[in-house]
This record gives C-alpha cells, structure tokens and sequence, in this order.
C-alpha cells in the first residue's frame, strides 16, 4: 500500500508541484489549502506524513504544527514545512514546535522528494 | 467626481506641502488595493490554468509513456523475428538430418547390392556344383552298367543324383535370376534416393536462403520501428522533464502572490492611519504603521526591499533537517 502524505498550502500551484514530484515517487497525495483543513484531513485519512506552508489563512503552518503534535495520534508524525520564510527565527520556531525538516521556496522538486523519502516512517 | 470636485476646492486655499498629496493618496489607495488585488487574482487564475494544462500534458505523457514501457515489456516484432529464425534453423536442421537418415539408409542398401553380388555368385558356384555332381552321378551310371546285375542299385542311386543336381542346378539359376531382380531394384532404389537428395538438398538451401532473405528484411524493418519508438519516448521524457521544470519555474506565482497579498493589506492598513483617536504623534504612527508593516513580511525580498538593500538572485536551495 502506497504511503499517504499530505501537502497543505494555500497557494494551489505550490500543491500541484508538490503532487506531481510525490506521486511521480509512488507515494497517495491528500491535500488542504490551510491548517484547519489539514487538521480535519488528518481525521478522516490516514497520513503517514505531513508537508506544510507556514504563511497560511485561517491556521498557519506553524500552529499546525503545534496541534499535530499536541495530538496523541498524531504526534509521532513526521512534518515538512515548506515556505518562503528563510529566516534562522522562523526555523527555530518550526524546530521548537517539531518539524523535522525545513525546505525554503522556490524549492526543486528532487528537494523535497529527498526529504519525504528521508523522513517517510518505515512499515505500514 | 466627488474625488476631483474635493482637489479642486482644496486648490482654492493655499494648502501645507504635501497636503494635495495626502488627499489624493487617501482617494487613490483603496482603489490601488483593489487594482493591485485583481491583478494578483488574476495572475493566480492564469498561472493555475496554465499549470493545470502543463499537468494535463504530463499526465497524457505519462499515458503514453506507460503504454510504450508496457509493449516494450512484452514479445516485440523484433523478439518474433529472431524467435522466427531460431525455428526456421531448427526446420533446416531437422531437414538436413531426414537427409542424413536417407544417405545412412543409401549406404545401407550399397551394402545390400555387394550382399546380391556374392549371392549371384553362390548361386553359379551352386550351378556349377550341380553340374559336376550330374557329371560324376553320369559316370557313376556309366561304371554301374558296366558292372551289370550288381551295379543295378548303385545305377539307381546314380539315377537320383542326377536327378537332385539338375534340380540343384535349377534352383542355383532360379537363386541367380531372383538375386539379380532384387539387385537391380536395389540399385534402382539407390539411384532415385540420390536423385531425391540432390534435388532436396538444393530445395533446403533456396528455401533457407528465401527466408533468410525475408526474415533480414523483416528484422531491418522492425530495427527501425524499434530505434524510431525508442527515439519518440526519449523525446517524450524530454519533453515531460521540460514541462515539469516549467512547473517548477512558475513558483514565482506563491511569491509574488504573497507580497502582493501583504502590500494589499499594508495599502488598507494605512487608510486607518488618520480614524480614531490618535493619542501619538504622526510621526511615531507612520514609524508603528512601517514596523507593523515589517512584521507581516514572508520573504527575504520584502524586507530587503524594506530596508533598501538590493534583493539578490533567487536560488533554490536544498533542505534543513532538525
């Protein structure tokens, strides 16, 4: 069975080329444009991973972050964020916060195909 | 028309420098957010298409793609001909052995037609034998009626040896005649067998090379379907790489939507700068209105472009890991 990872950005081009670079790798691609969506995603599927932006409406990546890991379910689960925030702040905040991995836009695909396939947890 | 009507009666008092520009600007910003704003949609809604058509072409690419890995999985033109050939040896083989058989069986039969040889041969040795026999059982009847009353038994006896070596001799000619019909057809046989073989031999090798012919052609032509496949599904590779770094070029679309999205909010921001009760001075407004600004930056652009330093090449990068 194909491992699921969800990619969750406000921007739909950002998805799109996030979706292509994933399945193209044989991984499921599930999809929320902010932090709510993700949240209700993360209910209904089963994720093995999560790629997330940070500037987002209505929950920013970084809260995310924070809820998903605040959850009991969700809290050993492996998270990207993928943003144009290149400051060293930022990544502190994101790393303080859990995420295992940050990727700066404009991104190459083989970037962060590299980092799903590094993080991506091992068994079903 | 209320706009211009409120600068021309502004014109008609000396006004503070900067005053007409204040005016104009607090007309013009909210219109400036909202032109601003619709050019940033509109961008986004063109460059999603065009990216949802690029997908589309990736993924008819990928059909097609798909569907020529699959045939080239599978038994190939290429892969018959050469099976083909393989048989066809295989034929020829089996012929150039029903051949050897046919020579085996030929050289058999040569040795038959010494065997006839040596049987004509026995069969004169037993006609000759039968002959001296009559002349010795003629003598034996001779020297019997010479010996009168007492040689009558013995002439009797003589009598029947005559008699079997006639009958011998008959039978040795008859031996004789039959070995020499059996010898002839032998020889018969042998003669037809070869003209069979020679005849045979040379249908094998014009049909073998026929086929050669036909089954090199067939190759060459299948070589070139092959080399000209392989030659369009590199190209649609090359294309699909294209395509998709196409894809990647048209990030710019997030970026510069997002520093549209926050000059938008800054512009309506700032309409607010003069309602309410502004306990502060203009001056350390317009300095909170320019750090609160500052604050809602996504980019490094942004705030190089804040600060005044030239924003340099943007360079993908690759990833940190925590």
């Amino acid at each position: 069975m194909a491992k699921k990872v969800l990619i969750v950005d406000d921007s739909e081009s950002v998805r799109m080329i996030a979706r292509l670079a994933l399945r193209e790798q044989g991984y499921e691609v599930v999809e929320a444009a902010n932090g709510v969506e993700a949240l209700q995603k993360l209910e209904g599927d089963r994720v093995h991973l999560v790629v997330s932006d940070v500037n987002m409406p209505q929950m920013d990546g970084i809260t995310l972050l924070k809820q998903i890991k605040a959850s009991a379910r969700h809290k050993f689960m492996p998270i990207i964020m993928l943003t144009t925030e290149a400051g060293q702040d930022k990544k502190d905040e994101g790393r303080a916060a859990g995420a295992k991995a940050w990727i700066t836009k404009p991104f190459q695909p083989k970037v962060l195909i590299d980092a799903v396939a590094k993080l991506m947890p091992a068994g079903a | 028309m209320d706009t211009q009507r409120e600068i021309d009666a502004t014109d008609e008092l000396p006004q503070p420098p900067g005053a007409v520009l204040a005016a104009a600007c607090s007309q013009a910003l909210p219109i400036w957010a909202k032109q601003i704003d619709t050019a940033r949609l509109q961008a986004q809604e063109a460059v999603v298409s065009l990216m949802q058509r690029f997908q589309n072409i990736i993924n008819r690419l990928d059909t097609a793609l798909g569907a020529a890995r699959s045939q080239a999985g599978a038994s190939t033109v290429a892969d018959d001909a050469v099976q083909g050939q393989q048989l066809l040896a295989q034929v020829i083989e089996a012929l150039r052995a029903i051949r050897s058989s046919r020579d085996a069986l030929a050289h058999e039969i040569r040795g038959l037609a010494a065997y006839a040889d040596e049987l004509r041969k026995m069969s004169s040795d037993v006609e000759i034998i039968a002959f001296k026999t009559n002349m010795l059982a003629l003598n034996a009847a001779i020297e019997a009626a010479h010996a009168g009353d007492v040689g009558k038994g013995f002439a009797v006896v003589a009598k029947e040896v005559r008699e079997l070596s006639a009958a011998a001799r008959d039978t040795g000619k008859s031996i004789g005649h039959k070995v020499g019909l059996i010898s002839n057809s032998l020889a018969q046989i042998v003669s037809t067998n070869e003209r069979v073989s020679t005849r045979d031999e040379a249908a094998v090798s014009e049909s073998e090379q026929h086929i050669h012919t036909v089954l090199e052609r067939f190759r060459q032509r299948t070589q070139l379907l092959t080399d000209s496949a392989a030659r369009s599904n590199a190209e649609s590779e090359s294309i699909k790489d294209d395509v998709c770094e196409a894809l990647v070029q048209l990030q710019f679309q997030d970026r510069t939507g997002q520093i549209l999205q926050q000059v938008v909010a800054s512009i309506t921001q700032a309409q607010q700068l003069d309602s309410g009760a502004n306990l502060e001075s203009a001056d350390q407004r317009v300095t909170d209105y320019l750090n609160g600004m500052a604050q809602t930056y996504t980019t490094d652009e942004q705030r190089q472009n804040h600060t005044g330093v030239a924003s340099g090449e943007l360079e993908p990068q690759g990833a940190t890991f925590f």
